[in-house]
Parts: structure tokens; sequence; C-alpha cells
């Protein structure tokens, strides 16, 4: 397993899609939250419009918000498409034959990126939390006192469980045999979950549970959040099994 | 554990293609090669000995293991190139050896030894911190033998090593081939490179259509003559 863990830790450190997503997820989100809180407070009424209550809200609250919210569909889109290659480029570069016959078996190559993947995204939402707070420095927004640091730890939660809801995308990827059908369940997840939000579902449904929590933290309970793991795992006993069990037959 | 073999082992895909009843034995100390026009089944078999297919019917065996029983410390013995090399092009030639070295049970504190001595004995150095992206398809094969080399199997799988080397390359591989064989390891080679096979191979069996069809001798002075016969007969013994 420890050879695995280096394996795909290399691999992932040393790509430039780990690397270019890694930068657009932090700087992106955070580039894109400064521009409509801006636009917010310099009175612009069709971002006002769009952003609701959050509109509404003042100084580290309203950052706060906005990037949760921003974090929530485009980190599933940034995770969903960084999986789908860490699983996906074995099949589309060939290498997968490379994984057979080997004293590693390949449940742990699938559990080993797996891992480096999650590892990654707790890394990301860290990045993301931390950017959001230089941001409300710079925007002259002080010190995050004791009502403001819960929503800091929130953000990096709506992280790390976006993170989770990508999974499907690397059983999908293996059982596709590449990237495309990962991004695509990717794609698939992240619509089905923005319609869910919409459609006022509820949070018991996980692909709809951070983005509700970033929105409306109120009315998502520690169950609704237990249930995103737990489909996770369920995602990710799939992957390994299927790793497990691969025949190069087609 | 170094010896190869498989017995009544059957795999049909859809539409019929496949491999039919094969009985091989690959011995210590041997290099066997297995010969065979594009689309013989040499590489399904192959890959059903490495278990990258499953079979319908029969058996594959290491040493005295049946493949679904092999151990991981039985695997480590096993090097073996079928399909595309275990090489990652955004990683330069040394790290994918050494992380193909660590995925093959070298112990940590070898791997750099272990590298250097396969780099060198593949005349790769030069190369050794180029990405391998840039690497042409000769070098890139090269690597991939590498892999499957560097830890000294015991069981040795190849296929078509030498299809995108250049005479010194084919001579290195030959060398090195030699060498594990000397040492006690049962090689499996598939070409339709006749003249090459002859040069190292102990053994050459031909294949045809999805089956072994009988063996030819690597010291025969027309072995080409000789295969073209073999496969020819099977085909005319069907027609019939």
């Amino acid at each position: 397993m420890t050879a695995a863990l280096v394996a795909e830790t290399r691999k992932a450190t040393a790509s430039v899609v780990v690397r270019s997503a890694t930068a657009l997820l932090v700087v992106g989100i955070v580039a894109l939250s400064a521009a409509m809180s801006l636009a917010v407070d310099s009175g612009n009424e069709q971002v006002q419009a769009k952003l609701g209550p959050i509109a509404d809200k003042k100084g580290w609250t309203r950052l706060i918000g906005l990037v949760s919210m921003i974090s929530a569909p485009a980190g599933l889109l940034g995770f969903g498409v960084v999986l789908s290659w860490i699983i996906g480029r074995e099949f589309a570069d060939g290498t997968v034959s490379g994984l057979f016959a080997l004293p590693v078996p390949r449940r742990a190559i699938a559990t080993a990126k797996l891992a480096v993947f999650w590892a990654w995204t707790v890394m990301v939402a860290a990045a993301l939390a931390a950017a959001c707070t230089l941001l409300g420095f710079v925007l002259g927004y002080g010190a995050p006192d004791s009502a403001v640091i819960p929503g800091l730890l929130r953000l990096w939660a709506v992280g790390v469980l976006t993170g989770l809801l990508a999974i499907p995308a690397g059983w999908v990827a293996t059982v596709g045999r590449g990237l495309l059908p990962g991004v695509a369940t990717t794609i698939v997840l992240i619509t089905f979950g923005q319609i869910l939000v919409v459609a006022g579902t509820g949070p018991w449904f996980p692909v709809a549970t951070p983005t509700l929590w970033a929105v409306s933290p109120r009315d998502v309970t520690w169950v609704h959040l237990a249930l995103v793991p737990l489909a996770s795992l369920l995602f990710a006993g799939l992957t390994t099994r299927t790793w497990h069990r691969l025949q190069l037959d087609r | 554990m170094a010896e190869l073999k498989c017995s009544g082992l059957t795999r049909v895909f859809p539409g019929g293609a496949g491999v039919h009843r094969i009985d091989l034995q690959v011995e210590a100390g041997q290099v066997h090669a297995l010969v065979g026009l594009n689309g013989a089944g040499k590489t399904t078999l192959l890959r059903l000995l490495i278990g990258m297919l499953l079979p319908d019917a029969g058996t594959v065996g290491y040493g005295s293991r049946r493949l679904g029983d092999v151990r991981p410390a039985d695997w480590a013995r096993v090097g073996h190139m079928v399909g595309h090399p275990l090489a990652y092009p955004e990683l330069v030639v040394r790290t994918n050896l050494a992380l193909a070295a660590r995925l093959h049970w070298v112990s940590p504190n070898r791997v750099g030894g272990v590298v250097a001595m396969a780099m060198a004995e593949l005349d790769l150095v030069k190369h050794a911190d180029q990405r391998v992206r840039i690497l042409s398809q000769g070098n890139l094969q090269r690597v991939g033998l590498a892999v499957a080399l560097q830890h000294e199997p015991d069981v040795i799988v190849l296929d078509e090593p030498t299809s995108a080397l250049d005479p010194s390359g084919v001579l290195l591989l030959r060398k090195v081939l030699l060498r594990r064989a000397a040492a006690g390891a049962a090689i499996l080679v598939s070409s339709h490179h006749l003249d090459e096979v002859a040069r190292i191979a102990d053994r050459i069996t031909v294949m045809n259509r999805g089956e072994l069809v009988g063996e030819l001798d690597p010291t025969s002075p027309d072995i080409e003559r000789a295969f073209f016969a073999r496969v020819l007969a099977d085909d005319q013994s069907r027609v019939r």
C-alpha cells in the first residue's frame, strides 16, 4: 500500500492537470467572489438580484456566503475532472496494463488513488478558506472574530464534502475505461444537484447537500451531512471492487 | 517459482476470435518464443497468462501455484511488458523506474542502485532526467523493458519487445534476456521477427488462429520457410 501511495502522490504532484485545477479552484473562486462582492457594493442590481439574500448581508458574512455558494458547484467540476484524470488516465495512456501482475494489488492502487485525491481536496478546501480570509483582510473587513470563524470552517467543510461528491466520477471512469465518462458524470452530478436545490427538495439528496449547507446552513442537519461521506464510501467501495475484478477485454 | 505453464486455456470473444485449448510450458532457464502472424492470438494468450484476462476454461500456473493463488511475494518475481509500457509521460525516466521498482517490492534503500543498473544495461543513462513524454518510441520501449526487467524477475513475459527498438536496442535486450535465462528465469517472448527469435530462443512455438500448431527448431537454417509451411499446413487442415 505504501508503494502505491508513493507512486500516486508522485504522479499527482507532477501533474499539470492537478496543478491547474488547484490554481483555478482557489484563485478563480476567490476572484469571482471578490468581483461579485464589489459589484454588490457598487449597486449592480442584476448581481444583487442573482445573489438573493446573500446580497443583503455585509462584510465577512457576505464574502463567506459568496465563496461557499460558488465553491459547491465549481468545486465539484474541478474535483470531478481531477479524479476522472487520476483514474481514467491509466486507461487513456495505456499504463493500466502495467498495473497487472504486481505484488501491489490493483485494489490497493485504486485505494491509493482515492486517498491521494481525498487528501488533495482537503488541502484545496483549506487553501480556499485561507484565500477567503486573505481577501477579507484586503477588502478591509478586519480580523475574523468568533462569529466569523465558524463560517470559515464551514467553507472548508463545504469544500471537503464537495470533494467527496466527486467519487462516483472515479467509478464511472473505471467502468467507462477513460477520462470522459468521469467528466460527463461530474457534469450530470452538478446539473442534478442544481435542479434539486432549485426544486426545493431539501437536503436529503447528498448531491445537493453541500450547496444547501453553503446557502442556508440552518436547513441542513448533521444527519444530512453524514449522508455525503456515506454515499461516497459506497462509490469508493465500488471503485476498488471494479479495479480488483478488472479485465482488459475491451 | 521459475516456471510458467497453462493447460487447456481457452478464451473466446464475441465473434469467435480468441485462443483455444492452449497447453504451454515455459521452463526455468529457457527463452521460449511464441511466433505467429498478426491476429494469431499471441497477445490474448499473454494477457491470459498474466491475469489481464480471465479464461473461459483452463488453468494458468506459476510454479506450483494456480494464477488465483499466486501470492504477492511471487508476483514480485514476475516482470512483464504486455501492451503499453508502465511509464507516465509527465515523469522523468529515473522517477518512472523508481516508482515501478517500488511497485515490484524493491526495498526503498535498493531502488537507486536497481534503477541505475537498469538504465546502464539498456543504455538509458543519457535520458535519465528526460520526461517520458519527449522520448522516441524506441526509447519508450527501452523504459518499458527496464520496468519489466530491473527487479531481476524469475518469470518474464514480453509481447513484441523489439517492435520499436533499433539494432543496438535489440542487441542489448538479447544480452539481458540471455543473462536472465542463465540465472534461471523462465522467459516467454512473443514476436514475428523470426530471425531475431531464433538467435536467443531455446524453444519456438507457432501459433495460428488461436491455437498452438507446432514447434520450430531454433537451429533450423531456414526458419522462415519452416514457419510458413507450418502455418499453411494448419490452414489447409482447417479447410478440409
